[in-house]
């Protein structure tokens, strides 16, 4: 076997795991860090950084609203128009798959990325 | 010789080339999809699939839904709806005549017979009146807290006089269901939501769809695996969750149904003491022996009547059930935070 040989190996190689390093990294860091995201209606409304505390006044057309705070890593509903008030008495969510869900609202937050298992459902 | 070499290592680079491109590109041509909605069965509903293109799910999706809200209609204690004889149609013609209903009422109401007498009357479809009390004061309870009351001893044992299975007269020929106490109402919140879940993974298959993931409320269900070839995996909620955060266990399911009852959600306080919604029929008040158990199974409806009469259960007691019957798992979580299982139930804990 020749030098150019083993050169040409090595790089064809090296090609393929360097494709395979990038495209592991590129979807490693698509996974990102966690966010609340807010749906209304089964429409999203918009994501928020888990990391940046803010308070989000979500708004609905016939004047109900629920009111999502983000505060140490972690999203709470701390205040809704709703009846049941249950999205309120739900305990703050951090994990990847964990939601919170105003029924009479419409209202989901659903916590995306980050720490936790991925899971495709939940029951409760 | 060498250019055996060189044909070993392209093809060997070809090889991983192609594994990188298969890993990283769509499974085949389905694409996974998600659907939510809010007016069925008083929770949310959502369906995972996998499709060609958004149109194609969008379109079985809406059989689906549509499928469901007939359901719900029929199942619907508190609701008439135009053209539907459902079971607030026969409870509202309790002591007077029998009430010509569609045939998914009355298997419905048989796996209600059939659950009755496997777990020994823990699960009563038949108890209504006494949970329609205990449902009036929950609601004026959490409308105003300060005022939350217990319904009265005297009122809860009057209710329960009117609870016998064997009233419940079906007349399958004429597809008619009769109530004979007058005062029974039927009430099938225990089982409804997860016959109805068995029946639409039955028609998802029927319309193609060979991968689906429905979760209505805490009843979750699988049609087959996901499209990639690996099974579901489904999060327990912890019910501990205000120290634990989060679940922490997660089950995989292929074909499965696994259904949660627990305390946690729906309830009210009376003196700074929860009462959940689940009305245990050998007291007549809410079941407290622990947060929350799962169930497992192959039939959503097993599953959803198994859950609500294991809460009613006591752990040694419902261990003990789970194990006499084939095909059938389930997990309880204690109020410690500790957690019990059958013998075949397996989870995946969270690192």
């Amino acid at each position: 076997m020749k030098k150019n040989d083993v050169i040409l190996i090595a790089g064809i190689l090296l090609f393929a795991l360097a494709a395979f390093g990038g495209l592991s990294w590129y979807s490693a860091a698509s996974t990102q860090k966690a966010e609340a995201v807010v749906e209304i209606d089964g429409q999203e409304q918009g994501h928020y950084p888990l990391e940046q505390d803010t308070t989000v006044d979500i708004q609905l057309v016939d004047g109900s609203y629920n009111l999502l705070e983000i505060k140490d890593g972690k999203a709470d509903i701390i205040e809704a128009s709703c009846p049941d008030k249950i999205c309120v008495n739900h305990h703050p969510v951090s994990k990847r798959g964990e939601s919170l869900v105003c029924l009479p609202n419409k209202v989901v937050v659903e916590i995306k990325n980050g720490e936790g298992m991925e899971v495709d459902g939940t029951t409760h | 010789m060498k250019k055996k070499y060189i044909m070993v290592a392209v093809l060997a680079a070809v090889i991983i080339l192609a594994g990188v491109v298969s890993k990283y590109s769509s499974q085949g041509e389905l694409e996974r999809y998600e659907t939510t909605f809010f007016d069925i069965f008083d929770t949310v509903t959502s369906i995972t699939g996998y499709a060609k293109s958004e149109e194609i799910f969008a379109g079985q999706a809406e059989l689906l839904q549509k499928r469901m809200q007939h359901y719900h209609e029929m199942f619907d204690i508190y609701h008439t709806y135009e053209g539907v004889n459902n079971i607030k149609t026969i409870n509202d013609a309790a002591g007077v005549e029998p009430v010509k209903v569609d045939g998914e009422i009355i298997s419905l109401l048989k796996l209600g017979q059939e659950m009755y007498q496997k777990t020994g009357g823990k699960l009563n479809i038949a108890y209504g009146s006494v949970l329609s009390v205990w449902h009036e004061y929950r609601e004026a309870g959490i409308l105003e807290p300060e005022n939350a009351q217990l319904p009265p001893e005297s009122l809860l044992k009057e209710r329960a006089g009117h609870t016998d299975m064997q009233k419940i007269v079906i007349d399958e020929g004429a597809s008619t269901v009769f109530l004979e106490d007058p005062q029974m109402r039927l009430d099938v919140g225990s089982i409804g939501k997860g016959y109805a879940v068995q029946r639409l993974a039955e028609y998802a298959q029927e319309i193609g769809m060979e991968h689906v993931l429905f979760s209505v409320g805490g009843n979750v269900c699988a049609v087959g695996d996901k499209a990639d070839g690996t099974p579901w995996r489904v999060g327990v909620e912890d019910p501990n969750a205000e120290w634990q955060g989060g679940y922490r266990q997660a089950v995989d399911i292929v074909g499965e149904c696994l259904v949660t009852s627990g305390d946690y959600q729906r309830y009210y306080e009376v003196d700074g003491k929860r009462y959940c919604h689940i009305i245990n029929p050998d007291t007549g008040m809410p079941s407290e022996y622990f947060p929350s158990v799962t169930v497992l199974a192959k039939d959503s409806g097993m599953a959803d009547a198994l859950s609500t009469s294991l809460f009613n259960m006591e752990l040694e007691e419902g261990l003990a059930f789970v194990e006499s019957i084939e095909d059938v798992e389930a997990m309880w979580i204690m109020e410690d935070g500790e957690i019990h299982c059958s013998s075949g139930f397996k989870v995946n804990e969270e690192e």
